[in-house]
């Protein structure tokens, strides 16, 4: 007998506003950090929304290679959200493990495999792998060849995006595929009231 | 004897109920999943818990039994031609 699938529950992106505290990512130009804030400013969402710590982890971790000029990369793991009828994603949290990586090129070293999925079932929530990061240390943010290949081979989902850290020249951005060619679009840092520590609860002033 | 296992799919986080045999190989869940999915089946694997599954590996050799979950990941390795890993060669571009 061949395999057979017998039922289907889909996951239905869910309906929500964007986050409201945001800003954009602080490795943008002037420019470009002004026109997203007019863009945040609207009632509709931008493609990405990235959790501060999240950002965090994936600027850290390119940042760790800048002495070494290697490449790091890893998976972002979040939701798909819609809002009014436009799709987007939250990137929560990020995994990553150890890594075959080079000034030029980079991949999971199969010893880490372990490591990496034990890091997603750790994840804490019901993930959806919305898309992949890696860094290209001095080169600039951008999809090379082999990277729009990777995409449109792996990444398969419209949500789905990549994003591109430059930890020497401190530059980042993200990008989906439309048709053959790598397009920028927009994301922005988000957090929301559980970090922080002292949002929603009463002041009480020493005496 | 059939076996129902579910298959997630990491990308959409939909789930798919699927019966097997024993004889059924890894690659065949594969092929099942992503072509249902309209993925291409050579990028993906399925991921056990901490075990990564492909190949010709059967059902019966890997012990899958009724109600386990597996998931449909992109292959940390690539896997298809021109794909080196989830990122891949720059050569040439940098």
């Amino acid at each position: 007998m061949s395999v057979k699938i017998v039922s289907e529950v889909k996951r239905q992106p869910i309906t929500g506003r964007a986050p409201l505290d945001t800003k954009p990512h602080l490795w943008l130009n002037a420019e470009e950090s002004k026109i997203l804030r007019l863009r945040l400013a609207e009632d509709m969402p931008v493609p990405a929304y990235i959790n501060k710590h999240a950002e965090a982890k994936m600027r850290n971790h390119a940042l760790s290679a800048r002495k070494s000029k290697t490449e790091v990369m890893g998976l972002m793991l979040g939701e798909v959200r819609n809002w009014k009828g436009q799709e987007y994603v939250l990137v929560r949290d990020i995994v990553t493990s150890d890594l075959d990586a080079t000034a030029v090129s980079v991949k999971f070293d199969s010893a880490g495999f372990e490591k990496l999925f034990g890091k997603l079932d750790s994840a804490g929530f019901d993930y959806v792998v919305v898309g992949w990061y890696h860094s290209h240390p001095g080169y600039g943010c951008f999809l090379s060849g082999t990277d729009v290949k990777t995409h449109t081979g792996i990444f398969v989902s419209p949500h789905q995006i990549a994003l591109v850290i430059d930890p020497l020249n401190f530059e980042a951005a993200a990008f989906k595929i439309q048709g053959d060619a790598a397009v920028k679009v927009d994301f922005a840092i988000y957090w929301d009231e559980y970090d922080d520590p002292y949002g929603g609860l009463m002041r009480i002033s020493k005496r | 004897m059939t076996v129902k296992i579910k298959v997630k799919s990491a990308e959409s986080g939909s789930v798919v109920d699927m019966e097997l045999e024993g004889h059924n190989s890894i690659n065949e869940i594969i092929d099942s999943a992503a072509g249902y999915w309209g993925m291409t089946a050579g990028a993906y694997v399925l991921r056990r818990g901490k075990s990564l599954l492909r190949g010709t590996a059967t059902v019966a050799d890997l012990g899958i039994i009724n109600g386990d979950v597996v998931e449909l990941i992109p292959d940390p390795e690539g896997g298809l031609p021109g794909i080196a890993g989830a990122h891949g060669r720059h050569a040439g571009t940098a």
